[in-house]
């Protein structure tokens, strides 16, 4: 007997496959960049399902609230179109292998034991995880956005010609 | 071997995910879309590899949370860097990646 949560599971991730064909396949961008936010949030379910809590949470805030929506929005403004010479064949290779490679690594991992239901963590964990034992990884991390929204900011200025100076 | 139902739909769901992301990626000569069809793979990767990853209570969290904050750095770099070249060479196609102009 198939539990509803398998259920739940199999319809978000037949919505995620509907959503990443959409970004492949349509022709307008922002629709395309739209569709990526939607992946993204249906990746976040599918981990809420599995017990991730904070890991959905900051998927939604953090990836489809703040990055994709700089896509979304950069697109818009751009008025960026989707058209371009396309390679079909290519494509469907590299996709059979690299499905046919991770189904390997799956396999391995079902084989050996590595895949195991998550422990729900909860944010005390998880924040005083993060600053005891990933102090570094977090200063680096912080370091790194910061280097990068200053980085970002430089080379859109410098890209417009006479609009930085 | 992964008992759970709901683990092996997530999983399969995330490698087929991640090949239509290495499908667009090489199907797609805009730049943006290829960027795009990157994100649909770390999306389908993060599907994957995240019950791989949980074996350590807490480990998959620690994980998801620095992946996703590197993912979004890396964003803003690439698009700045897209806005940049399409302002240089008025294109975004990858074909005419060597054509842009020295500054």
């Amino acid at each position: 007997m198939i539990s509803w949560t398998a259920v739940w599971a199999i319809v978000i991730g037949l919505a995620s496959l509907v959503a990443a064909y959409y970004v492949i396949r349509s022709k307008d961008l922002v629709y395309a960049s739209s569709a990526l936010a939607i992946l993204g949030s249906m990746v976040a379910a599918e981990l809420a399902i599995l017990g991730l809590g904070i890991v959905s949470a900051f998927l939604v805030i953090v990836y489809v609230g703040a990055a994709v929506m700089f896509i979304i929005i950069t697109v818009s403004l751009l008025g960026l179109r989707g058209d371009e010479r396309r390679n079909s064949g290519v494509g469907v290779l590299v996709a059979v292998l690299t499905a046919a490679l991770w189904f390997g690594v799956a396999l391995s991992a079902g084989i050996y034991g590595l895949y195991v239901a998550p422990h729900p963590v909860g944010m005390t964990a998880a924040v005083g995880g993060l600053l005891s034992r990933y102090a570094l990884v977090v200063a680096l991390i912080v370091i790194a956005q910061a280097a990068t929204l200053v980085e970002a900011i430089s080379v859109a200025r410098r890209g417009g010609g006479n609009g930085g100076e | 071997m992964i008992a759970n139902p709901v683990d092996l739909a997530i999983v399969a769901f995330g490698i087929l995910v991640m090949a239509m992301g290495a499908y667009g990626l090489t199907y797609s000569r805009n730049l943006m879309r290829q960027l795009l069809s990157v994100e649909v793979a770390f999306n389908g990767l993060l599907m994957m590899l995240l019950p791989l990853l949980s074996a350590n209570a807490s480990s998959a969290t620690y994980f998801g949370v620095v992946v996703i904050s590197v993912v979004s750095a890396e964003i803003i770099v690439v698009v700045a860097i897209l806005l940049s070249y399409y302002r240089a060479s008025r294109s975004m196609s990858s074909d005419s990646l060597e054509e842009v102009p020295e500054r």
